[in-house]
This record gives structure tokens, sequence and C-alpha cells, in this order.
């Protein structure tokens, strides 16, 4: 064959040729994630990155994992040397915001920082100072100082709301997920809440090979998504009304008695008795002296009898517990009471939801409810959901729809089934490296013993507890010692300190159904200390003084918008710091930025997700650029700094708002193990290894080993993170399903009754009407009298904001925000395509430009998120037409699961549905 | 008179357009290859995807003419100007963020003067009326043409077609950037070095291939809808689709020029009657409009498709939808299934 020649041939040639190839990923908060990439590198710089193709096969007959990657990761090497890199510590010199800064040399930098933090202790108290939880797994080694010294760290979940209450309030599991490759066994997909096409680009061929193996696809969405254009059927449902579609699929599977009894008898709580006079379950305190109060009652129809349903299994072997019927029950002061099965509520509450009324609310045929109802009933069915959902102000009512959706249908435990979101696992290694006594794998093992020892002390005082609720329990005990950093629910914080008050008490924002105000029920929430150990009352008194974001973007994520937090939290910040690669919106507003290095000029992994199960290495390709810093070691500089500022300043320990006593010394000695661990590579080292000891990798994994295979296979979840929310056992050969240990082995659940909970009995929820899952509008926050509802969801262009300023990235789409809108509507109010318009709601107004489409349902504005702010015209973004608002239930926090543990059940701000108006904008004006 | 450029084999491309999901990162690994920082190449996009229906990239591209016509005699269409091109977009980066104190006065934005179109400014709107609007993705580069117009155009003999996979190259020494190829090319995917005075279009990642390696549109596309493979080999999924089950089409067949790319056109959801219910039998994606794109053939090869996924409903096997399924990523490669990084460059 001949060469085909020529110097325009060579030059081509060369282009692609390199000099050193290394394994690379992206250690960002990207929850798809987990992509395996070479990155190549010729003459010190990196030229480009490109898939490695390399993850094995797993299980015989499925679809293998490759190439995963996307457009993002594809240039993200761009990223590097793009104009917003920042390189050098920068200080602040003109107002905040104003974008004025200039170079200082680290040691400076990090000194006044120091002192930043030290004078916030000593004049307001240790809570003064906050760092922001953000989840870039590459970022978290530069906040070590919050670990150490125990300021508080706000739970990440809140700002994000990437959490989906309906789902923990039913399993009390924090998503349950299966991997990807286990989407392909579905026999029915419904994606629901959800955007794949967007969100999980390097995962989706999952979906459509699930169709191409006779699967069914149906896409429920307002608008004629992306992700319908590959469905078999597309359910345009209205903004907000799952929760009534749902149930209406519920009603009609009930009706025709398609529904599965075992599984309802067994895994649900739907045969566990309630108390006709009062709502509320029938609990071992109604019925005997000495009884449990959360021992719950199921009535056995073999034997006719009142059966206490067993604390330690599912297993209804022997009995038959009724689903029907009304029962007399002697209570232990000798009156005696109506009782009647959960199921029983269920279906005359479910009366409310016949298809032909429920076509009205959802705005979808009566026929289809029906038709899809009895296709989820007899197939395998998967809900493709993501955390979208969990964003509406009722997504927990909508998720527990759902959830009850596939309860009923058994649709959860086995292959091809359950409801998709996304979960981190095996972060051990991280997160208990500052709590061994000394480096080395013997002390890991020391570490892991001990945790192991608390574990059966736990168990000793409930012989019933299960591996998931010791886990639980461990994680609840080590969050009110302030252990991990103290991280705490940020709801309280915001509304005393953020400028929230006002917004969150406004009824409008509210559901008519809750009676007294959100304000009324955070104080009574406080006041019975449901909170307590969560630094509730602290932030009443208490002003923040210092603000640390490393790796993440408070200005452009936090629901509410960049106005109200520069109103009311900056001017109370005496030092905020942007530890960051690029110049953020938040870093524009910062004190000072400290320049981290980008993702390949470090060690770090990509985010470890249940969903590939892989733990996947970015290694090192070219020196950190400038004077840029490793995570990890701008983390182990700011505590040397910290306490090199204390001694100076004869500051030796100081007592935080629970009495303890933290030191100011020997916290380098802690955080390196002794000086061991001081470097980067030798840290990453001992995590790798530190997670073999945990059993989280395989036995033998070490930084050298992964430089070798670029990634290594979970072996095991893990105690940190989601891993045992996952409750199945993994297999090496097979996709992972989760549920398993429930459904398969009867392991109970851990929520209130022990088995997935439907009916909750709390007294709010009953004040609310919310004891079942229903369908409630959501409120018209925003504005009752404007006319459209805004929605949003990840977009397809960035990481969050991360890679959205882009050159190349840019280069794709409209280079600018943009909000879709229905041709034929925005023709009507004289917008035309490209136009640029003004969205506007109560608490604020933003400008973009509008793209018209016949996908988008009338009444709806989609403005996709990710967007800085400073892509708009006066920086005014989505986030500031945006309310912000809580659903008053997210504080309860005294019944059972539903309580505060890490990354789990909290009140969190919603933003879908928001009322907004929509006009052509007709000045250029920036707007005020 | 059409002249007749045979090569020996022909290597070709085909796209899943049921699988494609826009992400552009074809087109990104194409972007960063190629071009990187290059000057000159800011507009060139040898790869592009775009929502379909719409008038794409450049803007309004079927319409511009090329190609030949039934009689096979060459047509010479228009050059697209820069404006329908598009994007090159550069950004005020440092009045944004190393300005001095004005803050909130200035957002990032596209540089004065810039292009009023991108490589994917209509993306995701498509067609039809709400809640029956449709639209699909589609990738397009150059189609490696069996007839190739460009070839047939140049003045200057730069173009030739490689006898060994027929690959349509450019010999960029020869090109005098007489822009003819950019007139007879009717899927207008030539681009214009102003730098360097040359037409470039993609060059099939022939370097790639010449290691054994797939190009970056088909190893990189992480929906697993592209394929790779020569036509005339039935044990690869791209002769299997073409050649066996014919599933897979060229776009606008009637330009004349044979082209190498194939796309499995697009399925759709049933839409809804005005009542809302659904009309299983009728098709959301109008036939005409898919005539348009790839031909009468659609019609067939949809049929095929259908009873082929009705087979897997039924329990049944099939070749096709496993072909499609594509359990192994590497069987998408054909013989270009060699990993890159495992390449060592000795100068």
């Amino acid at each position: 064959m001949a060469r085909t020649s020529g110097a325009w041939a060579e030059a081509y040639r060369k282009k692609w040729t390199w000099d050193k190839v290394t394994w690379g990923s992206h250690s960002v908060d990207c929850y798809p994630g987990g992509c395996p990439w070479h990155v190549y590198v010729r003459d010190g710089k990196i030229m480009r990155e490109e898939q490695s193709g390399s993850i094995p096969p797993i299980e015989a007959g499925v679809p293998d994992m490759n190439p995963m990657g996307c457009q993002k990761g594809a240039c993200w090497s761009h990223c590097h040397y793009s104009p917003d890199r920042v390189t050098q510590p920068l200080k602040r010199v003109g107002p905040r915001g104003s974008g004025r800064f200039e170079p200082i040399s680290w040691n400076q930098a990090l000194d006044e920082i120091a002192d930043g933090v030290l004078d916030a202790i000593r004049e307001q108290g240790p809570e003064s100072v906050l760092t922001l939880l953000t989840p870039e797994p590459g970022a978290a080694p530069a906040r070590l100082f919050a670990q150490v010294l125990g300021t508080p760290t706000t739970d990440g979940n809140a700002e994000f709301q990437d959490f989906s209450p309906g789902f923990h309030a039913t399993w009390g599991l924090f998503n349950p997920v299966s991997t990807m490759d286990d989407w392909f066994g579905a026999e029915l997909t419904l994606i629901w809440h959800a955007n794949p096409v967007y969100t999980n680009i390097h995962w989706y061929h999952y979906l459509a090979e699930s169709r191409y193996n006779g699967g069914e696809v149906v896409t429920i969405a307002p608008d004629y998504s992306p992700s319908a254009i590959h469905a078999d059927y597309h359910l345009p449902v209205k903004i907000g009304s799952d929760a009534a579609l749902a149930l209406s699929m519920c009603k009609v599977i009930v009706d025709a008695g398609l529904y599965q009894k075992q599984f309802v008898q067994e895994q649900t709580d739907l045969p566990l008795l309630v108390r006709k006079d009062t709502g509320r379950f029938l609990r071992g305190t109604d019925v005997s002296d000495g009884e449990r109060e959360d021992q719950f009652y199921w009535w056995d129809t073999l034997s006719g009898t009142l059966n206490p349903a067993p604390r330690h299994t599912l297993a209804t072997t022997g009995v038959d517990p009724a689903l029907a019927g009304s029962y007399g029950v002697l209570l232990k002061d000798g009156r005696r009471v109506e009782v009647e099965p959960a199921f029983e509520r269920l279906r005359r509450h479910l009366e409310d939801y016949d298809p032909e009324r429920v076509a009205s609310i959802c705005e979808v045929h009566a026929d289809n409810i029906r038709t899809l109802a009895r296709k989820v009933a007899t197939r395998k069915t998967k809900i493709f959901i993501g955390w979208n959902s969990g964003k509406y102000y009722h997504g927990d009512l909508i998720e527990r729809s759902m959830a009850l959706l596939l309860g009923l249908t058994g649709n959860w435990g086995k292959k091809g089934t359950g409801a998709r979101s996304w979960a981190i696992m095996g972060l051990d290694g991280t997160a208990f490296m500052a709590r061994k006594d000394g480096p080395g794998q013997e002390a890991a093992q020391r570490l892991i013993a001990g945790m192991i020892a608390m574990r059966r002390l736990l168990a000793a005082g409930d012989p019933t507890l299960t591996p998931e609720m010791m886990q639980n329990r461990a994680a609840e005990v080590a969050a009110e010692i302030g252990g991990q950093g103290a991280v705490m629910p940020p709801a309280f914080l915001w509304y005393y300190q953020y400028g929230y008050k006002e917004r969150w008490d406004n009824p409008e924002n509210h559901d008519p159904s809750f009676k007294r105000s959100f304000g009324e029920y955070l104080e009574e929430a406080v006041e019975k200390g449901w909170w307590d150990a969560r630094y509730s009352k602290v932030y009443r008194d208490t002003e923040p003084r210092v603000l640390i974001e490393a790796g993440g973007n408070l200005l452009r994520r936090q629901r509410g918008g960049r106005k109200l937090l520069v109103e009311h939290l900056w001017p109370k910040l005496k030092t905020i710091v942007s530890i960051d690669y690029r110049i953020s919106t938040t870093g524009l507003y910062s004190d000072y930025i400290l320049p981290a290095a980008q993702h390949y000029e470090k060690l770090g992994n990509s985010m470890p997700s249940v969903h590939h199960l892989n733990f996947v290495l970015c290694d090192r390709a070219v020196p950190p650029l400038g004077e840029s810093l490793p995570d990890y070691e701008i983390g182990v500089r700011l505590v040397e700094a910290i306490e090199r500022r204390a001694a100076a300043r004869g500051m030796t320990e100081f007592k935080d708002c629970k009495g303890t006593v933290r030191s100011l010394t020997g916290l380098v000695k802690q955080v390196t193990l002794n000086g061991a661990i001081r470097d980067e590579e030798k840290h990453f080292d001992e995590v790798v290894r530190d997670n073999a000891v945990y059993g989280v990798l395989p036995k033998g994994t070490t930084l050298e080993t992964l430089r070798q295979k670029g990634l290594a296979r979970f072996t095991n979840w893990g105690m940190v993170g989601h891993g045992i929310s996952q409750a199945s056992t993994l297999r090496p050969d097979e996709v992972h399903t989760p549920f398993r240990w429930h459904v398969e082995d009867k392991v109970p659940y851990d929520t209130l009754v022990r088995r997935a909970q439907f009916y909750i009995d709390h007294e709010w929820f009953l004040e609310a009407g919310e004891e079942l899952p229903g369908h409630k509008e959501p409120p018209p926050a925003g504005g009752r009298h404007r006319r459209f509802q805004m929605t949003s969801g990840h977009n397809r262009w960035s990481i969050h904001s991360m890679n959205m300023t882009n050159d190349v990235i840019l280069n794709t789409h409209r280079g600018e925000p943009f909000a879709f809108l229905n041709d034929r509507e925005a023709t009507r109010l004289g917008i035309a395509n490209g136009d640029k318009i003004r969205v506007t709601s109560d608490v604020g107004s933003m400008l973009i430009q509008a793209k018209l489409t016949p996908a988008c349902r009338p009444g709806q504005v989609i403005v996709y998120n990710g967007f800085e702010p400073y892509m708009h015209e006066g920086w005014w973004s989505q986030s500031d037409v945006e309310p912000g608002h809580v659903k008053p239930l997210g504080l309860v926090g005294n019944y059972g699961h539903l309580k505060y543990r890490i990354f789990s059940w909290q009140p969190i701000p919603a933003d879908r549905a928001v009322r907004v108006d929509v006009e052509k904008a007709t000045e250029r004006s920036a707007l005020t | 008179m059409k002249t007749v450029h045979p090569s020996k084999r022909q290597l070709a491309w085909v796209f899943d357009l049921n699988k494609c999901i826009g992400c552009q990162t074809c087109s990104v690994a194409c972007k960063v290859l190629w071009h990187g920082e290059e000057p000159g190449t800011e507009q060139e996009w040898w790869m592009t995807v775009n929502t379909q229906p719409g008038r794409g990239t450049p803007r309004d591209w079927e319409a511009m003419g090329g190609g030949f016509d039934a009689q096979g005699k060459l047509r010479l269409g228009k050059v697209p100007t820069d404006e329908e091109v598009g994007g090159g977009w550069r950004f005020n980066y440092d009045q944004v963020l190393r300005g001095n104190g004005d803050g909130v006065r200035h957002h990032l934005q596209k540089v004065a003067g810039s292009k009023t179109w991108g490589m994917n400014w209509d993306e995701d709107e498509g067609g039809g009326e709400f809640p029956n609007a449709y639209f699909f993705y589609l990738p397009r580069l150059c189609n490696h043409c069996s007839q190739p117009s460009c070839l047939e155009a140049c003045p200057n003999g730069a173009l030739f077609k490689r006898e060994e996979d027929g690959l349509v190259l450019r010999d960029e020494e020869k090109c005098r950037g007489a822009q003819m190829c950019r007139r007879a090319c009717p899927y207008k995917k030539i681009y214009f070095n102003r730098m360097r005075n040359v037409s470039q279009h993609c060059i099939g990642c022939f370097p790639r291939i010449e290691q054994g390696v797939a190009p970056a549109c088909v190893r990189q596309c992480p929906g697993r809808a592209a394929f790779i493979g020569f036509l005339d080999d039935e044990n690869t999924a791209v002769g299997r689709l073409v050649g066996k089950w014919k599933v897979a089409l060229p776009l606008h067949p009637e330009f004349g020029t044979h082209p190498n790319v194939y796309y499995v056109p697009p399925l759709s959801p049933a839409p809804l009657r005005e009542d809302g219910s659904f009309d299983e039998a009728a098709p959301r994606i109008p036939p005409a409009y898919l005539e348009s794109l790839f031909g009468p053939a659609v019609h067939g090869a949809l049929d095929v498709l259908r009873a082929e996924l009705d087979k897997k409903r039924r329990g049944q096997d099939s070749e096709l939808m496993d072909t499609l399924i594509l359990y192994r990523w590497k069987d998408a490669l054909g013989h270009l299934t060699r990993d890159p990084a495992e390449i060592v460059w000795n100068e």
C-alpha cells in the first residue's frame, strides 16, 4: 500500500504524535463521571485526550461500558490553557465584584487567610468560619483545615438539592441505584424527571440498546425533551403533575388486582394497621406496657389475630397479613379502637385518582394512563429518574408516588427494575485519612477494627439492627459528636443569616395546606430540638465571618441568587476565599483566589459512583501551570499557616459551640500523619492502599497498579457515601441491582416501620394531608399572576459552570445563555428566535436569548442551568429569578428515618416550576 | 462527463440515528485533534451534528447546490459565505475576568462583529407542532464519495481518492484556494483556511487509519452510534448494516456523488391525536421529510428496523438488532481496533 506522501500529509501525521501518555479523568462533580481517558502530551504541553475504551466486560450478554466520555471531557485540556485559568494567588484590590486583583505570594495569601480564620474564631466563634461542601473530589483536600478544626461545613446536598426526599421517605435509603449496564435488562423504561440525552451522554446507549433488545422506552416530560426523541412514547405531562399520573396508574393497578400481593405484604408497610381514630399506626405502646413504640402490627387472616410485624425480618412465613378490612383492637387502657391496614386507606385515597379525572390534571389521555399502568404491572420496569423531581416543592410527593407504583408492581430488587438516580461510594480512604493514628496500612486496619467494634456495641443494644442500620446509626453518632468536619444542614444558617427569612415566610411560596407560616414550622423544629446537634440555634446570633469555597461556585449555584447573598451575607464576611483553577463568579466576588492545579496536573480520581463501580485514576500528566498547586498541597499549606499564625498570636486552642475544646497545635502532624504523608503522591497512594484495606478496592491495589490499568472495579461498598444504601452484595461478574438484601434475603429496611414506608404518620404529615403520597400543585412561587413556569435541568454543554466558558464548547451552541420557548406562543408575544428576552419573577429578573421550538410546552420556559452569572448582562442569572423556597416538611427531624444524616434528609430549596413572565427585552441596559 | 474513480476497497461510516444523542463528542474530538488553536481554522468543524429538521451548517446548505445532475453532469453550486458557515467566535475574557474594576458592567460575550450563525445554532429546535414536535440528530462529515464532485471540479488536481480505502484527500501543496471544490460539494463540508489560502476538509483521520486506529469521530462516540469498516466486508457491522440488511442509507443520494457515510434512519415516538390519545399507526416524523433526506429507500429500511425490533419484543433473535446493540464496542471499529495509547513514536 503506497503511503500518502507530501509535506501536507506529514504535517497532519505530526499533529497526531506525542511523547507521553498518561491515564486521565476528571476529578470533578460530574455525576455520570467515571470515564477513563488517556492524556497525550507533547513537548510538555497537553495536546488532547481520548477515551481509553478499556473497561472490561462485566456480565455475559450485556453490552460493555466503552467508550465512556463526552464532549466536555474531549476538550478538557482546552480548559487548562483557557483565559479563565488562574495561575497565581490573587488578592482583591478593588471593591468586591469589581474584578480588580493583584498577584501576591502564596505565603502572604495563606497568612492573611489564616489570620482571617483566627480573627473570626476569636470574635464570633468557630461557627463563623464556613466551608462549603462542594462535592468535586479533586477539590476536597483543599478543605483539610475544616476537618481538623471542626469548623462547620455546609451540607452540599442542600445547596444543589441532589436529593430524592420522597425515595428517602419511602426506603430510608439514599438513592439505591443499579449500575448503568442494568438498564439494558429493563423491559420497560420510564424516563421520568430526567434528560439522559443531556446528562448521561456516555451511558445513554444502554437505553437505546435496551430498546433494541426488545424493551420499550416511554418518556414522561412536560416538553418533547431531547430524551423523548428515541422513545416509543412521549407523555407530555403538565408541569409538576407527575404524582397524579403515578397515582392514577396505581389506581388502575389496584382496581384490576394487578398488584403483587406478596411483594406488597412483605416489602411494604401497606399491611400495617392504622388507627381510625387518630390516623396513626397502631404501636406497641398503644397495645401493652413495656412494648416498643416502634413495634407495628398487622392482621393475620389465617389465624384471625392481631400480630406484631416482625422487626428482624420481612419474611411473612406462616401468616397472611390482611390488606383490606377493618378490625377491632383492645388497647392497653381498655379502650377498643378500630384499625385498618394502610392498604385499605390507600385504596380509598386512590379514589381521587381516577384516570378520567387525572387526565384533566395531567393533560394526559386516560387511555394512555391505563395502557401504561398495565405495562408497568406486567413488565420488568425501571424508572430512569434524575435529580429533577426533588427540586420541585412537592418532589417528595412525586417520588413517593413513583415508588408506590414500583412497590405495587414488585419492581425493585431484581435486574432491570428500580428507580435510577445516582449515588457516591468508595471514599473511605480519603475520608478516614486524618483519623488514622499513623501512616501505613496497619493503622488503617486498627481504625477499621475500631469502627467495627463500635458497630458491635450498637448491635448489642438491639440485635435486630441490620448492617445498614448500624452504618446509619454510626453516621448519626459521628455527626453528633462532630466527627468528619462537622457537616451541617445549612437551612438554619440560611434562614437566619443569608436573607431567606422573608422569602421562606412568604405564604405565596407555600402550599395552602400548611396552616402555619414557614417560620412557625422552623421555630417549632428548632425549639423541640429536632436539629439541635446540627447548629439549628447557633446562627440566630452568630454571624458568618469567613467563607471558603474550594472547587465550587456558590454565586452561580445557590438558589435565590447572587443578589440575595451579596446583599445579606457578603457584608458580614470579612474573608472570602475561592480555591479554584479558574475565575468563577464567586471568585470575582472573593477577597482571595488561590490557584489550584487543573485535573491533568494533579493526582486524583474520577467521581466514584455506584453507577460504574470503578475507581478511575486521574494521573498527573504535566506539572501545575504557573504557581498553581495541587489541592492537597493547598490544604496542607493552609493548615500550616493556621498553626503558624496561631502560634505567633499565642492562640493554642478554642472552644466550639458544643463545648468541645479544639487544639490549634499539632494540626499539621495530624493531617500528614506525623509528616509521613506530606506530598500529594504519597497521600494519594496511601488513600488507594487504605481503600484496599477497607475492602473497597481489590487487595494489593496501589497507585502503581492503578497506573497500569487506569482503573479498578470496586469490591465492596465501604462505609462512606451511599454504598450501603445499595442493599445488595457486589458481584464481580454481574450488573449491580439494589435492594436484593431486602427482596431476596428479607432484610428489613431502615425506615421507622422497617418496611418500605408509604404511610407517614408524623403529625405534620397528617396535618398537611400527606400521610400517603398525593398530588398537589406547585405553589405559585415567583408570582401568582405570572403566566409561565420556568423549568430547568443540567445542560448538555458543561458540568455545572465548569467548562461553560470553554470556547470550544461555547462554539457548539449559541455561545451565550439561552432559554427555550414554545415557538407559536413566543411568536404571539412578538418574540423571534434569537431575540433577547426578559424573564421576571417577584424576586428578580434576567436577560437571556430566546430559542424557539415546538418541542417546548406552551407556558413553559426551559433554562438549562450552569451558565456563569457573568455570562449574563448585569450578571443577573437564573438563580436571581428563583425564590429558593423550602417545603416545611423537610424540617421534620424526629421521626424514624426522617432525621439528619450527611447528604440525606434535611430541608432543601425548590427551584422548579417558578412562575415567571416573559417579554421581549426592549432596552439593552443591565438590570438593577 | 462524470468520471469514474474506482478504489480497490471503500471505507465507510455508519451512524445509527436511533443512538445519536447530538452530544457533539465526535465534533469536539475532531476539532481538538486536527485544529486546536491553529489560526485560520477557527470556523472549521470537519465533523458536525445538527438537529433535523433545521437549517444546519453551513446555514441552509441543502439548497446551495453541487454534485451531479441526472445525466451525470457536474453541477457547481455556491460557496458558503463565512457568515453562513458561522462560528469561529472569540470572547472578551480579559475584559470580564481581568478588567479594571468594571465588574458587572461587562459580561462574557462574543467580540463585536461575530458571526450570527454557528455550527449548532438551531440545536434542539426541530419541526412539527407541540405536542407532536419532532427532531433527531444528524452527524455529518465529508462523505468520501465514490463519485466526488469536489475532485471533478478542482482546477489544480489537488484532490485524489486513495486506492486502498477510498478516502478523498487533498494535496494541500497543490491546492491554490480556488474553492471550486466548495462550489461542487453538495454537502458543503469543505472549509476555507484564509491564513493558508487552502480549502480543507475531513482527512478521514488517515494518520490514525495507517496505524490501525479508528477515526476520532468513531472511536470517541460515547453513544456507540458510529461504525466504520470496509463496505465489502460482511464480517463488519458496516458491511452487514449497509450490504446485508440495507438499513443504512446515504444522505441525499440524489446529489449523485455516491457518498460513503450511511445512516440508520430514525424511528420516532407515536404521535398524539387531537384528543391526546396515541395514534400508533401514524408516524411522528413525516415520511416525506425522511424521504427528502435519505431517498425512497428509507421506507423499506424503517420497515426492516420495525420488523426486527418486533422480533426482539416477541423474544426472538435478530442479528440486525444484535449488531446495533453492539455488545462489544470494538465491533464498531471494523479492522481499526488498535488502542492508540499503545503506539510509541520513534522520531
